[in-house]
């Protein structure tokens, strides 16, 4: 007895064995209802064809756009590092410059009195924005500090090898970002939606299955870096924001 | 040697925009059906994106580069559908009709307006997935199974109810 379940595995042509397409073939030669039955049914399984796509939002179509740019960026900056010695001179360097503009940082926050906004600042190697938003409500700032300490905390202690841990740390560490991007964004704090999504290609690349161990460890401390800066940043706004109330 | 020819091999910056620029609708219209969700589809599309950037290393030029990027967006889908609601993959008893008002409903229906997308809306999620999967994204029951986690007879079962289901709701729709 062929039904209709059987049919539709004929039409897909997909879940019947050699034994079971040929037997419905012989029914449906042989059975002039079978093949009335299954040429209703092909007819209007065909006529269900993909509904034309309505073109996704731009504003979407753009962040893809940026995503891949961010990504290939980051790579060619990656690619550009030097991985074979640890050069000391250069760490110096590099270390008492930062020193000095930390200090500059200070400085002139301590004598400006007010709360510091800093329009877009790329700060790093992969260019994420710090952005202050004074009118980022305080609950907010602190759950995103929280956030983003986890993260911090999390990153500095993610496995070292491809484990099946290290991923599922990862994509809850995007999971929760994404979130609060999406807060953020209902935050009116289109800058920090912005620096939690540039986080995101750097997550996704570290979170890769065939990251080499020395790449995973310079993007692990980049973005150690760039969620320290971030959480600075967060501090001093929290910090001034209760020196003005 | 080999270095060289990969690199030539691999699509470029420039492709991936172009493709993003030709056939973003689409993926993100596959996501969108499978999780019903805008917000699921725009991380879908996204998080395929930057996994064929990331494994363009991989990529074979006899494929095509949109099609393989809408596969991967199509299995991100899958996962973030999963990760959001993991009751959806229960057994098929506890499969109830998807039919929560959401806020998004009226953006969705706005996007998704056909007659074939209003049927499908009648499903349950799990009838949605395996009738998008077979029918429109023309998947074989055993990958379904596989990327669901579940038997090949379970998702025979939830295609027919899908079919069946589909063939009502197009009739009265049509008759209206």
């Amino acid at each position: 007895m062929i039904n209709e379940e059987t049919l539709t595995l004929y039409f897909y042509d997909d879940g019947l064995s050699d034994t079971e397409r040929q037997q419905v073939e012989a029914a449906l030669q042989s059975d002039a209802d079978l093949a009335a039955a299954y040429s209703r049914l092909c007819r209007e399984l065909e006529q269900w064809r993909e509904p034309e796509a309505d073109p996704a939002p731009a504003h979407l179509k753009q962040r893809w756009h940026d995503s891949i740019d961010k990504a290939a960026r980051a790579e060619i900056k990656q690619a550009a590092r030097p991985h074979a010695a640890f050069h000391w001179f250069s760490f110096a360097w590099g270390a008492a410059m930062t020193a000095v503009l930390v200090l500059g940082i200070g400085i002139g926050v301590y004598f400006s009195g007010n709360t510091p906004v800093i329009p877009t600042i790329d700060n790093s190697a992969n260019g994420i924005p710090v952005i202050g938003e004074p009118a980022t409500p305080v609950s907010f700032t602190r759950g995103l500090q929280l956030h983003l300490q986890d993260s911090q905390s999390e990153i500095a202690g993610l496995p070292t090898d491809a484990s099946a841990d290290r991923v599922l740390l990862l994509a809850q560490i995007i999971e929760q970002n994404r979130m609060f991007e999406r807060a953020a964004k209902q935050n009116n704090s289109p800058g920090v939606a912005r620096v939690l999504r540039a986080f995101e290609p750097i997550l996704i690349r570290l979170a890769s299955d065939d990251i080499a161990p020395e790449d995973a460890e310079a993007l692990r401390a980049q973005l150690a870096f760039e969620l320290g800066v971030v959480l600075t940043k967060l501090a001093q706004d929290t910090s001034n924001e209760t020196h003005s109330t | 040697m080999v270095a060289v020819l990969k690199s030539v091999d691999e699509p470029t910056q420039a492709e991936f925009h172009d493709v993003i620029a030709q056939r973003a609708d689409r993926w993100y219209a596959a996501c969108l059906r499978i999780t019903r969700n805008p917000d699921l589809a725009e991380d879908a599309v996204q998080d395929a994106l930057l996994s064929a950037w990331n494994k363009r290393h991989q990529y074979e030029r006899s494929a095509r580069l949109d099609t393989w990027i809408h596969r991967i967006a199509v299995n991100s889908a899958l996962q973030l559908l999963r990760k959001n609601r993991p009751a959806a993959w229960e057994p098929l008893e506890t499969d109830i009709p998807d039919d929560s008002n959401s806020p998004n409903e009226a953006r969705e229906e706005q996007e998704l307006n056909t007659e074939l997308t209003a049927a499908l809306k009648r499903l349950s999620e799990i009838e949605r997935v395996c009738f998008v999967l077979k029918h429109l994204e023309q998947w074989r029951l055993k990958e379904i199974a596989n990327e669901l986690n579940t038997s090949v007879g379970t998702i025979k079962q939830a295609l027919f109810r899908a079919v069946k289901k589909l063939r009502v709701s197009m009739a009265s729709l049509r008759s209206e």
